[in-house]
């Protein structure tokens, strides 16, 4: 069937007067953003601070305290010193400290004689709000150790053993915001569009609109245009508050990460539209949203837990979405500044499942009114 | 001047649920006349108007369009047919004036000819005072009013019209006929559906439904004439007898 | 004395924001009338009835119902008491049997078992209901449904029933056979409030209020309003054979018409007094079978509403 545009942006058009009158759909897509922006920049903080940390020297020497002092001089970490490796372990399991570092003997030793030396760092792994931190700090304090403690080979020296690589950003906020994009047009783009293609169905004017030569194709572009312009509106709106207010840097290419934009928002509103046309109901087309929208886009995302941290099974199942790949798009624009190349996998998933969503969305739009 | 089209319906089946809603329906509308599918809540006119558009389709039958002695394909004169559907299908927020404009670029009307017959059916719907209305809050007769203009927007050559005086006091209902009327000046086949039955003697055809099945079918007078019926719903008390018990 | 009456209202008006919904609207009903409101949607008809039902607050006037005077919370509850409902939308859960809509109602309304199933026989027996009462409400035809729900409406034996378009969407047999219930019911000594748009049903009626746009236009037994509307001879005629559009249209301008309306493929018209009409008339029944009859509601609508004017 052909593809009409004047058709297209007369549902466009349509479209557009519906969102101006109906308060909801406005309060959303100004509220949400707004809202997610203040509770995620502002009022969470990932870092926790003031972390006990138990402490016992083995060593004894310029250079044991001199790592002690790395730990002590850090906003982090609070320094209780104890007497042996099983007060250390003791005071973990009582609850005094979060973690405790333990220092061999002979560490400077090892050190000045160019191999490699080892300190055991023991973390209630219980609490997995303190851990996961902690071991970021890791990272960081291992390379200023290395630097300010030995002369040679930094990289070498000193292996602080740890489990996640994150990205080198202590500062929460860099890490959180990127993807703050991507968690607030995900959510606001599926609910917006999933609303709408069952409203038509519910009051009734579905049945005259299939009525007229109007093709399926030609509905779901019309429809997707105000609300991706409501959707880049917020995204512009983060950008701006994420650079000006947050301080974030911004490395990338503006032009990869508009692109990787409009692919993203595309996905998702035709994700939001597919559910729509399924429903055909708007109180089933918003529980459907908010379960397959909000909630992966905040879990699965990689948005507040690592998808590499997950079990295997769901590292390939967030492959299906959107909202994963755009978050690699989002945070490396932002923070590593990489080029469209070295996001040619990002790119392509998300495209394809683009592509996909607008198939199914066209193919399963019903087209006349068998129940 | 083109022939007009006819439709002829072939021995239609349709169930919806556990209800046969059509049982073998056969009909002819003669082009460019005004056809009356008239019966009672249940009989499955609105049905019959579905099918004859393909938003259903028939579990048996078929609906077949003629021109010429020739059978058209339904996608070459999609452009040409106008639905009123029963229930409510227009949007509340949207004023006269931006429905008339979302149905003018639906159909590609080009802008000069929108312009005509935009100001054409304002002057004989009497809208045109209220162009800045939203649907939601038009009366009853003026709603339907705008669902006709709306259909009538795209010059059809084929109207259906489901019920479309349904619950709207008689004056607007005798204004609504007036313009039906006027439609009949330019040829165009008009099938309404109507429970009322002195609507049903205003038709030049009238079909006569009940359960699925067609009663009877002619011109109105000639009808009543042969039954002995004064009225339509005399005619309809005769075919079932008594009236139902629980 | 005043007792004779069971409803009162006196310059009620309610409204919604700006919009006069019921505009300054007099009148009573009294014990064991049928009283019609007549009117298009939205002229006002549902909603001063759900004033009379305790549902809605007159924004002023004064309502009197079953003797209570609302005025007050209070009052609210006492009038709904009083009344039985039944609305034009909602009318039983479809998901649900007769019996399980049934016990859920006497259960609002308090009933314990052994009235409620003495009722509920009667009731049923009233409407002679021979179906099984395990039948959910989506399998009932239209007509049945609303004589169930009628049956529900009473049985807290209300002694007032407002029934809102209760026959809305039904076949004619069964509407028939409703307001036969209706008649039935009247005859008990119960008073019954009815909204329509059918005027054939208004026919049926002891009073009837004509509304229009929020306020009563006219108010009268069916004959009085068509004796007051059309006080000379009325007629109607019927085509000797098929006459056009344009043919209808040229006879609807002629000046000798009092009044001329289409109804079906006949006319309803009354004439102008004078000699000129008169020989007017006569010389249409070339054309046309002529006979007098008494006007029906439909042209005491029409022609009250175009002298107010729309």
């Amino acid at each position: 069937m052909s593809f009409v545009w004047s058709r297209a942006k007369a549902i466009a058009q349509k479209e557009i007067y519906h969102v101006i009158r109906d308060p909801f759909a406005l309060a959303l897509s100004i509220g949400l953003p707004i809202f997610l922006v203040i509770v995620f920049g502002f009022a969470i903080e990932f870092n926790v601070k003031n972390i006990h940390l138990a402490v016992h020297d083995a060593d004894q020497t310029q250079a044991s305290r001199g790592l002690i002092d790395i730990f002590g001089k850090s906003e982090y970490f609070i320094i209780d010193k104890v007497t042996s490796p099983e007060k250390a372990q003791q005071a973990i399991m009582s609850n005094n400290d979060r973690a405790a570092l333990i220092i061999p003997g002979g560490f400077e030793k090892l050190l000045f004689t160019g191999k490699s030396s080892q300190v055991q760092l023991l973390l209630d792994g219980s609490d997995n709000s303190t851990v996961v931190p902690i071991l970021s700090y890791l990272e960081s304090i291992q390379k200023m150790a290395n630097k300010q403690l030995a002369n040679f080979n930094p990289s070498e020296n000193i292996d602080i053993k740890t489990r996640f690589l994150f990205n080198a950003e202590l500062n929460s906020r860099w890490f959180v915001i990127p993807g703050l994009t991507v968690a607030i047009m995900a959510i606001l783009s599926v609910l917006l569009t999933a609303l709408t293609v069952a409203q038509e169905w519910e009051n009734g004017s579905m049945e005259l609109l299939l009525s007229t030569p109007v093709q399926p194709l030609e509905v779901i572009v019309g429809k997707l245009v105000p609300y991706a312009f409501f959707c880049l509106v917020a995204v512009v709106f983060v950008y701006i508050i994420s650079r000006t207010v947050f301080g974030i840097p911004f490395r990338g290419n503006i032009f990869v990460f508009g692109l990787g934009c409009v692919l993203f928002l595309v996905t998702c509103l035709v994700q939001g539209l597919l559910i729509s046309i399924l429903t055909r109901s708007q109180s089933l087309a918003y529980q459907i949203a908010n379960m397959t929208g909000l909630l992966p886009a905040q879990l699965l995302s990689g948005f507040i837990f690592p998808v590499e941290s997950m079990p295997k099974f769901f590292q390939y199942f967030t492959m299906l979405l959107p909202a994963r790949w755009f978050m690699v798009i989002a945070r490396e624009s932002y923070l590593k500044g990489s080029t469209f190349f070295d996001l040619g996998i990002p790119f392509l998933a998300l495209g394809t499942l683009c592509w996909f969503m607008i198939f199914f969305a066209v193919k399963k739009f019903k087209k006349d009114l068998e129940p | 001047m083109p022939e007009l089209i006819s439709i002829k319906v072939n021995n239609i089946k349709k169930k919806l649920g556990i209800n046969q809603a059509l049982d073998g329906v056969s009909l002819f509308f003669a082009g460019g006349k005004m056809h009356g599918v008239i019966g009672p809540e249940g009989a499955g006119k609105t049905t019959l108007m579905r099918i004859i558009l393909r938003l259903f389709k028939p579990n048996e039958g078929a609906v077949e369009f003629f021109q010429d002695g020739k059978v058209l394909a339904f996608e070459s004169i999609r452009d040409n047919i106008a639905y009123m559907p029963q229930q409510q299908s227009l949007y509340p927020e949207l004023s006269i004036d931006e429905h008339l404009s979302f149905f003018g670029k639906l159909y590609q009307i080009d802008a000069n000819e929108y312009k005509k017959r935009r100001k054409e059916l304002l002057e004989i719907t009497q809208l045109e005072p209220f162009v800045d209305r939203p649907a939601e809050q038009l009366s009853g007769g003026m709603y339907k009013k705008l669902g006709l203009m709306c259909a009538l927007l795209r010059a059809p050559e084929i109207i259906l019209l489901d019920e479309p005086t349904n619950g709207v006091d008689p004056i607007s209902r005798r204004e609504f006929w007036d313009l039906l009327y006027r439609l009949l000046e330019k040829k165009i086949l008009i099938i309404v559906t109507t429970a009322y039955m002195d609507e049903a003697e205003r038709c030049s055809i009238v079909h006569l439904l009940e359960d699925g099945k067609v009663i009877a079918e002619g011109e109105p007078r000639e009808l009543l004439h042969k039954q002995h019926a004064r009225n339509f719903d005399e005619l309809f008390f005769k075919q079932k007898g008594a009236a139902h018990y629980a | 004395m005043h007792n004779d009456f069971v409803v009162t209202v006196e310059n009620l008006s309610v409204l919604f924001g700006d919009f006069r919904a019921v505009d300054a609207v007099t009148f009573s009903v009294k014990r064991g009338e049928i009283f019609g409101f007549l009117g298009a949607n939205g002229a006002g008809k549902t909603t001063t009835i759900r004033v009379l039902c305790g549902l809605l607050h007159p924004t002023k006037g004064e309502v009197s119902v079953g003797g209570i005077k609302f005025d007050t919370k209070d009052a609210e509850m006492a009038i709904k008491k009083k009344v039985g409902y039944m609305s034009q939308k909602f009318t039983l859960y479809n998901d649900l049997t007769i019996e399980e809509n049934l016990t859920f109602i006497a259960s609002l309304r308090k009933l314990d078992t052994k009235t409620y199933l003495k009722r509920r026989n009667y009731l049923l027996n009233f409407i002679s209901f021979t179906r099984p009462l395990n039948s959910f409400i989506r399998s009932l035809p239209g007509g049945i449904k609303q004589q169930i729900s009628l049956a529900a409406s009473m049985l807290h034996e209300p002694e007032i029933l407002f029934l809102d378009e209760p026959t809305a969407g039904v076949t004619p047999a069964m509407r028939a056979r409703f307001w036969a219930l209706i008649n039935d019911l009247a005859h008990l000594g119960k008073t019954i409030i009815v909204t329509t748009h059918y005027m054939d049903e208004a026919e049926q009626c002891g009073r009837i209020a004509l509304m229009r746009t929020g306020k009563i236009v006219a108010i009268d037994t069916p004959a009085g309003l068509k004796k007051t509307t059309f006080p000379d001879k009325f007629y109607e005629f019927e085509p000797r054979k098929t006459i056009s559009y344009l043919d209808i249209q040229k006879l609807k301008i002629c000046p000798e018409f009092e009044y001329f309306e289409p109804f079906g493929m006949r006319f309803h018209a009354a004439f102008k007094k004078s000699p000129e009409a008169e020989k007017f008339r006569q010389e249409l029944n070339v054309d046309f079978n002529t006979k007098e009859i008494a006007p029906t509601l439909e042209d005491v609508f029409i022609k009250i509403t175009e002298e107010k004017g729309v």
